[in-house]
């Protein structure tokens, strides 16, 4: 078991501090919840981590295949086009010595290889939610490439129309453990976006995790992104074997990288 | 009529124990199991106790994972017998089992550290059985192929026999069946309370098991699974964490030998 999980590779998040405090970056085989204010860059991770889950082997990735469960519409396609050229262009620069490289890997390199290997589902009711995620796992039998399944966000339509909470309770903990099942059985990463939610709590309004107590259970790890003044900060919330800790990055044009240089930064929109 | 067939009413009634039967039992048989976080083990009068059912409950994120994995860890450091380790979430690490007996202080003392690392890690791995679990069936079936293997004598070792059985959580298993109108849910909870406290008792297993919290109405938070679990184990922790920190907090809420209230607080090492 433990050579198996050294030679697990992870799923890199495009910026180097984050990959740090995840251990090497997403991890397969595991669920891992991402939650934050709306714009703190949610949706632009879940993109990037579409797309560097198709690195080729050849380059030091998983070279798989990605779904993407859309619940909110916020996948902009010309965006994705974009971060899959400033990933190519990333991977070029770090491989200058690409004549040794197999040349098909090369020709692979192109944009729309990138967008054409991210399996795209679009739901627009929390039936279809549950429906598609029973869908999974036949899906994933026929299509064993695939190596991360993106919900972008698990949370949006649970909040809305559900009067029964015992039940949204009950579905949303049967949900969690398919996924968890998935993860485990295919070797894939499953990463669920979240949004946050005022909660009232020793007397202060606090921000917290949409979905409640028991939904926070339902996750391998979690991260929380955050703004700290102008800056996206990311903090490691829970781990079963790693530390909390944070980690800064930024979304720029390419991407989300690390945050060093800090010329292309989309800044915060208030 | 006499029917040979039937055991007569004294077979089937179980052995009848005395008072010094039951005390020779106790000291010779129910050993502490410790688990290894000093503040937990004092908490414990000792640690997990043999035949005995421990939860471990706390709101996300508090420790429960890093108790279960730490117990697991030392019992088959210890080479005190078998660990199953049932995972609901993709938790159980190798290299987390690795990190905790290399930073044992425990293991330095008695001098169990001279051997190679992965030989240590190898054998400890061996003692440790360890099966992800997704839904509240698959449970009902581990736990009677349990009852089956232990009662031939078949889970053990190379001589020694099964100590303790990990549940990491219960309550994610319970979530989606428990709560609404129909009773199925709560019944099968029993079931399975029933079930885990014949295995205790019968084969001398001490049983973890961790809970998550829910709210109880005005911000507070309770464990989970009602009022009907309240009962079924024989010791109840809760666990706290602040945040940022990796200093936790350990209540007893419930024990069968020391007042409840009483707090510890234990530090993961990372």
């Amino acid at each position: 078991m433990l050579s198996e999980e050294q030679s697990q590779k992870h799923i890199t998040t495009g910026s180097g501090d984050l990959n740090n405090i995840l251990g090497g970056g997403i991890h397969c085989k595991e669920v891992t919840e991402i939650g934050g204010v709306p714009g703190v860059g949610k949706t632009q991770l879940g993109i990037q981590l579409a797309i560097n889950v198709q690195i080729p082997v050849e380059y030091g990735g998983l070279g798989g295949k990605a779904v993407y469960i859309d619940t909110e519409g916020s996948f902009m396609v010309e965006r994705v086009y974009q971060i899959a050229e400033g990933c190519i262009s990333d991977i070029l620069e770090h491989f200058p010595h690409s004549h040794e490289k197999s040349s098909f890997a090369q020709k692979q390199l192109q944009p729309e290889h990138f967008l054409a290997d991210i399996y795209y589902f679009r739901v627009c009711s929390y039936t279809e939610q549950i429906a598609a995620i029973n869908y999974l796992e036949k899906f994933l039998g026929e299509h064993k490439d695939v190596r991360i399944v993106i919900i972008d966000s698990v949370t949006f339509h649970f909040r809305q129309d559900f009067d029964d909470m015992a039940l949204r309770t009950r579905v949303l903990s049967g949900l969690s453990l398919k996924l968890m099942k998935i993860a485990k059985a295919y070797n894939l990463a499953v990463v669920l976006l979240n949004q946050v939610t005022t909660k009232f709590a020793e007397g202060s309004f606090q921000l917290t995790l949409a979905l409640g107590d028991s939904w926070s259970h339902s996750c391998t790890n979690r991260l929380i992104l955050y703004w700290n003044g102008n800056d996206r900060y990311a903090y490691l919330d829970k781990s079963p074997s790693l530390p909390v800790a944070s980690a800064p990055y930024a979304v720029t044009g390419k991407g989300v990288r690390d945050a060093g240089n800090s010329n292309h930064k989309r800044v915060r929109v208030t | 009529m006499m029917n040979h067939d039937q055991p007569s009413a004294k077979d089937q009634c179980g052995k009848i124990w005395s008072g010094i039967q039951l005390l020779k039992d106790t000291t010779e048989n129910k050993h502490f199991l410790p688990t290894g976080l000093e503040g937990i083990d004092t908490l414990l009068g000792g640690g997990l106790r043999q035949g005995q059912l421990t939860e471990v409950t706390g709101p996300s994120s508090s420790g429960k994972t890093q108790v279960c994995l730490h117990s697991a860890s030392l019992v088959a450091a210890k080479n005190m017998g078998v660990v199953m380790y049932l995972d609901t979430s993709n938790s159980f690490s190798a290299s987390r089992v690795a990190t905790i007996i290399d930073g044992s202080s425990d293991l330095f003392e008695l001098g169990l550290d001279l051997q190679p690392k992965d030989m240590r890690l190898k054998s400890v791995m061996r003692s440790i059985i360890c099966e992800s679990v997704f839904d509240i069936f698959a449970l009902f079936e581990v736990l009677h192929q349990l009852e089956v293997s232990l009662l031939n004598d078949k889970v053990n070792n190379g001589g020694s026999k099964m100590c303790l059985l990990i549940i990491d959580s219960i309550s994610s298993l319970l979530a989606p069946i428990i709560g609404g109108k129909y009773p199925q849910g709560r019944s099968m909870m029993i079931s399975v309370a029933m079930i885990l406290k014949k295995l205790a008792d019968e084969h001398n297993l001490s049983v973890l098991v961790t809970n998550h919290m829910v709210s109880a109405g005005n911000g507070a938070v309770k464990p989970a699974l009602g009022e009907s679990w309240r009962a079924v184990p024989h010791v109840r922790l809760v666990l706290s964490r602040e945040c940022g920190s990796n200093i936790c907090t350990a209540t007893v809420l419930k024990h069968t030998l020391k007042a409840s209230g009483r707090t510890a607080k234990f530090v993961v090492p990372s």
